[in-house]
């Protein structure tokens, strides 16, 4: 779980109005409490049940603070912010009164650190190593409550590490709004329940388990899978739809381990659907495509060099453009030939596409699936990740199956089956094996959105990176902007001799793209994400 | 009293880690024997689908209705309701009625049973015919109450409060204070009040319950 | 050692006029004794500020253990509101030793319904929720009996008694939950969710039932608003303990209060009395005194909920601001008397059991600390306790107290706190005890 932090969080603009923590002065917006303006400017008042996105329940207590004028601490989550109001958060008073919460959290919290998915972003962990006591003056026997308690397939809740705070359940009331957790029991048997149904229906349950502070929810994914510090993670964009929430994705030895949501005020804010964070297996597949592979006269494949295939692709799209067209029938455009997209592409790549098309003297489409499951949080029919950049670019969407000369397929079924064989393509980029056409003559593999660096227009026109990890996907894959540059320097394209940044300088002039919001690429990369 | 009783039938995955951590150790915590029943009742309801019963059922409508009429809000007369519900359903609320009355009122189910395991009253799991409560608070402690319940375990064959006998003739439970103090110790057997209750009388008192 | 007190006090008959008589709870035997008059002449003669500004007058103070001043809370309830606004009659008398509320509402329900109903008018609700703990089966059925009464007669439903006021009145029973109690645990409970206190702000008085301007009275509190709005406020000022001239911020201890005595005395029960009558007095005087060869050991004045006093210190004066100052407090005002032959670490595990049990879970002190103190106690009471375990149980009383939402935790500290340190010697001898042996075998802790 990452929780959001104080740099990612919106800051006060100037203002007139300051409380003062730790003797420092801190602006506030009227409404603000004084944990929000603490976190703000990077004053980490500790929490569990707090969260700016979701009702303020106040029953944890960690977060107490000393009120100057007042004996009694009081709790920052829900103390308004008002002029002349003096708090000091390393007092005696508020560092007994954290530590007394510390040690009562951990008094029936189960010693399950050693095969505790949180182990290494559990807030229980990190507070106790900043204040906690260091020995636990508890020495009676610890409550004992139901541990590995399924709710429904993808989520996993153990009752005795839950310090019910309650996030979970005002998450599936506020937001997701199915009202299928709530706390049952009383006193020291309270616990989450879940509704008898077994199951969600919501398609966000899994943000619970970010939500969670501690261990009690864990992914059944990504449950025993690996020790958060052995992961890589990098800041990108999940392609499940055009939303583009903003993910991290942690990656370990070649495989992509897991997807959270990533804090982004306009896109996603703390949120994603659990389609798109489970929906990376085609990064895993055992099917990839891992070298550039051309088809043999007896149609039997041999993998060669990415030169020589580049050499022999480049062949071939020569012939096909001075006899008018590589393929029976001719493409839409009735001579030259036509490249199919993924609408998930990003768009350099759209780009590179067209200048493709253009060489081969035919047109550049794209294919984006469109579901019925969108709603009024997150989800969008449009399955293509890009379809809004592909639009902007000007080309056009392919719905039925119809001939193209190149083809780039990315794992979705954006590209379908019956839109692949009826392509009939020669040239064909493909992150999967299984996805290559029988007609293809020469096959390229292509990165998924987890190995490359690519703009990314989401529904509402927002410009967004994905971020290339290192530690996911074959190794040593060549990106598909350098391998469509090498085809139009093949053609002998103007088009070609480029590089990403080259193809990025252009975008940015574009007329057609100056309205869309850029302020996300714009601005300076973010630090590597942490857990 | 242990709060998931050793030999309890829970089902499912929660069987598995309760087993292993109720085990060994012997006597855990103080839970209120009913809490560790609400718990386990919590934990079986998600491992099979649940019918809805039909509700309100025809005995209890016209009273329902005139419920509903007395809040701004149908889950406001949740309480009362499951009161009534509890009442023509042999004094428990089982997974299907609570499904039922979650339906009647528009509420989750989830809702319904968070307020069914959060009150004394309300029993998720079948309960004895005859319902003996012994109150345990100071009043009644200093008064008596432990010879009461020991009483009351003993006739009604149950070993731990909270617990129903294997005929499903008693349930016994202690509950905390009745606000019977000025007639402590103080005793409730179906429904009905007891004061100045001596082992004696309330062992009568059960024997002459069927 | 003083020597027992005698009934020298008489009851003052206010809100106990008709205990005892036959068909107390029925409309014809109340109102040929004077029932409703006070609604009639309220309605008929006085405006809702002039009916809020008597019980400000009276300086009654809040009768379900909390004191605060009644007409104070009337003033909170904004004037006028676009939302219904309610009266909550807090009636969920759950505080252990306590049972004073059981009878105005078995045995002068009407009288209960009367001070709702000039509560509502005063403060312009329309709704009246009386909640009944679910334990009080026939306190509910007489409060429903009474209000079916009061309906067919014109005095609850639309236009009261001829007048524009309209109300309508319910009893909604509670199901067995002590925080329901509290105030906005019991608004939840209400609205038919888990009793769990809210954080205030927002008051009740602002933001309560239903998300609007609630006003929750204790049900002894609003009883004596019928006397008050037909006697006058100054005249029920004038009764009890006047506020302390030299402090001008004391409201004093106006009027009556059902005192109440349980535990192993001879003749446990409630009475009325104005303010004043000495703790010993009630006790001795009137509770009978210690059972016949014993002798009183430590009382909690009133409920469970403060701490004891011993048998020397029985001469306070039984009034809010008297038995703070000499440590305790006044409480529901029923005493629970603890004897010689009282073992006080296995009282105290007997008390902390009651709110660990009752504790709703939500802050992490009152869940994980009620039950932690506990299991100490019940590891002292085997004979297992060390002096460290003693210097814990004080520590976590700091950690607990005034560290959660509502005061819950902090009634489980205060009388656990002053019998730790009033009979500290009894908890030391039994630390020095050897394992004892428990149903024939060592009891591990």
């Amino acid at each position: 779980m990452t929780p959001p932090s104080p740099s990612s969080v919106p800051a006060a603009p100037p203002a007139a109005a300051a409380v003062t923590i730790d003797g420092r002065a801190v602006p506030f917006r009227p409404g603000q409490t004084v944990i929000q303006a603490a976190h703000a400017v990077g004053i980490d008042v500790p929490h569990y049940c707090y969260h700016p996105g979701l009702s303020v329940a106040g029953n944890c207590r960690i977060c107490m603070v000393e009120v100057e004028g007042s004996s009694k601490p009081q709790i920052a989550c829900k103390l308004p912010c008002a002029e002349g109001l003096k708090i000091r958060t390393q007092s005696p008073l508020a560092l007994e009164a954290r530590a007394g919460v510390m040690e009562m959290l951990l008094v029936n919290h189960p010693l399950d650190c050693p095969i505790c998915d949180q182990a290494g972003e559990c807030h229980l962990q990190e507070y106790s190593f900043a204040f906690g006591q260091g020995a636990t003056r508890a020495t009676t026997e610890k409550t004992h409550l139901p541990k590995n308690v399924p709710f429904g397939a993808k989520v996993v809740y153990d009752a005795e590490r839950c310090i019910k705070c309650t996030l979970c359940v005002r998450f599936v009331d506020e937001i997701a709004g199915t009202h299928e957790l709530a706390m049952g029991g009383r006193s020291d048997q309270e616990i989450v329940i879940m509704t008898a149904k077994g199951e969600f229906t919501t398609p966000y349950a899994m943000n619970i388990i970010d939500l969670c502070p501690v261990g009690a929810l864990t992914s059944r994914d990504f449950r025993f899978k690996s020790r958060l510090w052995f992961m890589d993670f990098t800041p990108t964009l999940c392609t499940g739809c055009a939303r583009g929430c903003n993910v991290t994705l942690g990656a370990r030895t070649g495989r992509l381990m897991r997807l959270e949501p990533r804090f982004n005020a306009e896109v996603n804010r703390w949120w994603m659907c659990d389609p798109g964070r489970l929906g990376y297996g085609h990064v895993n597949s055992a099917t990839r495509l891992t070298a550039p592979r051309v088809k043999q006269p007896d149609g039997s494949w041999v993998e060669v060099t990415v030169e020589a295939a580049l050499a022999f692709a480049g062949a071939l799209l020569r012939a096909a453009r001075m006899s008018g067209g590589g393929m029976s029938g001719g493409g839409m455009s009735g001579g030259g030939g036509d490249v199919l997209c993924d609408g998930n592409l990003a768009l350099e790549e759209l780009q590179l596409a067209k200048d493709l098309a253009a060489a081969l003297k035919g047109q550049a489409r794209f294919a984006a699936a469109v579901g019925k499951d969108g709603d009024s949080l997150l989800i969008v029919n449009e399955k293509g990740a890009n379809a809004k950049g592909a639009e902007a670019l000007g080309l056009a969407r392919q719905s039925a199956p119809a001939p193209a000369l190149v083809l780039l397929v990315e794992e979705h079924d954006n590209v379908g089956k019956a839109l692949r064989d009826g392509s009939g393509a020669k040239v064909v980029f493909a992150s999967d094996a299984t996805h290559v056409p029988a007609s293809a003559e020469v096959a390229f593999p292509l990165p998924t959105f987890a190995e490359k660096d690519g703009w990314l227009v989401n529904v509402d026109g927002h410009v967004q990176a994905l971020r290339r990890s290192p530690q996911t996907g074959p190794q040593g894959l060549t990106s598909a902007v350098e391998l469509l540059d090498e085809l139009l320097t093949e053609l002998a394209s103007p088009r070609g001799g480029r590089g990403l940044s080259d193809v990025r300088a252009e975008l940015r002039s574009l007329p057609a793209l100056a309205a869309l919001i850029w302020t996300a690429v714009e601005a300076p990369a973010p630090a590597e994400a942490t857990t | 009293m242990s709060p998931i009783p050793p030999g309890a039938q829970l089902k499912g995955a929660a069987a598995a880690a309760a087993g292993q951590a109720a085990g060994t150790l012997g006597v855990a915590t103080g839970a209120v024997g009913s809490a560790a029943a609400r718990v386990a009742a919590g934990t079986q309801a998600a491992t099979k689908p649940v019918v809805p019963i039909a509700f309100p059922p025809p005995e209890v409508k016209a009273d329902c209705e005139e419920l509903l009429k007395r809040y701004p809000t149908k889950m406001a007369a949740l309480l009362p309701i499951l009161h009534l519900a509890q009442k023509h359903n042999a004094g428990w609320v089982s997974p299907a009625l609570e499904a039922g009355v979650a339906a009647y009122l528009g509420v989750s189910d989830a809702h319904v049973r968070g307020v069914l395991t959060f009150y004394a009253m309300f029993h998720t799991q079948p309960v004895g015919r005859h319902d003996v409560w012994v109150c345990r608070t100071l009043t009644c402690w200093l008064r008596g109450a432990e010879a009461l319940t020991k009483t009351a375990l003993a006739k009604a064959g149950i070993d731990k409060v909270g617990g129903t006998d294997a005929q499903g003739r008693f349930s016994v439970r202690e509950m905390e204070c009745l606000g019977l103090c000025e007639v402590a110790p103080a005793a409730w057997i179906d429904g009905q009040v007891h004061g100045h209750v001596t082992p004696d009388s309330l062992g009568r008192l059960m024997d002459g319950c069927a | 050692m003083t020597t027992p007190a005698t009934r020298r006090t008489p009851e003052t008959k206010v809100l106990s006029l008709n205990f005892g008589v036959p068909d107390s709870w029925t409309l014809k035997v109340v109102r040929e004794r004077g029932a409703y008059q006070a609604l009639e002449k309220a309605l008929k003669t006085m405006t809702p500020e002039q009916v809020t500004a008597e019980v400000k007058t009276s300086r009654l103070r809040g009768r379900g253990g909390a004191g605060f001043p009644a007409g104070v809370k009337w003033g909170f309830v904004p004037k006028s509101s676009p939302k219904t606004k309610y009266v909550v009659c807090n009636a969920d008398e759950s505080e252990p030793g306590t049972f004073k509320d059981r009878y105005l509402m078995e045995l002068d329900p009407h009288l209960v319904l009367e001070g709702c109903l000039l509560a509502a008018y005063a403060v312009g609700a329309s709704v009246i929720y009386i909640y009944v703990r679910g334990e009080y089966p026939l306190s509910i059925a007489r409060l429903e009996g009474a209000m079916a009464e009061a309906r067919a007669a014109g005095l609850v439903g639309a236009n009261i008694l001829g007048s524009s006021f309209s109300c309508e009145a319910w009893v909604h029973p509670g199901a067995g939950a002590y925080i329901c109690g509290e105030e906005t645990g019991m608004l939840e409970s209400l609205e038919g969710k888990r009793g769990h206190p809210r954080i205030k702000p927002p008051f009740p008085a602002v933001e309560g039932a239903f998300a609007s301007p609630t006003l929750i009275n204790n049900v002894e509190t609003l009883a004596h608003v019928p006397w008050i709005v037909t006697n006058g406020g100054a005249a029920f000022a004038k009764q009890g303990i006047p506020p302390d001239p030299a402090n001008p911020r004391a409201v004093g201890s106006s009027g009556t209060k059902l005192m109440g005595v349980s535990g192993p005395v001879r003749t446990p029960g409630v009475w009325e009395f104005e303010f004043g009558i000495t703790l010993r007095e009630l006790i001795y005087g009137y509770g009978g005194g210690p059972l016949p060869g014993r002798t009183i050991k430590a009382v909690i004045p009133g409920g469970i909920s403060m701490p004891v006093l011993t048998d020397a210190e029985l001469d306070v004066k039984m009034g809010f601001d008297e038995l703070a100052k000499a440590g305790s407090g006044l409480g529901t005002a029923c005493a629970i008397v603890m004897d010689d032959t009282c073992d006080m670490v296995k009282a105290c595990i007997n008390i902390a059991h009651f709110f660990a049990d009752e504790s709703c879970g939500q802050c992490t002190p009152c869940r994980e600390g009620c039950h932690w103190l506990e299991k100490i106690y019940k590891r002292i009471d085997a004979g297992q306790g060390t002096l460290a375990d003693l210097d814990l149980l004080a520590s976590l009383f700091g950690n607990i107290e005034g560290r959660t939402i509502c005061a819950l935790a902090d009634a489980a500290v205060w009388p656990l706190r002053s019998i730790l340190k009033k009979f500290r010697p009894e908890f030391e001898a039994r630390l020095a005890r050897p394992v004892t042996a428990v149903a024939g075998q060592a009891v591990m802790s």
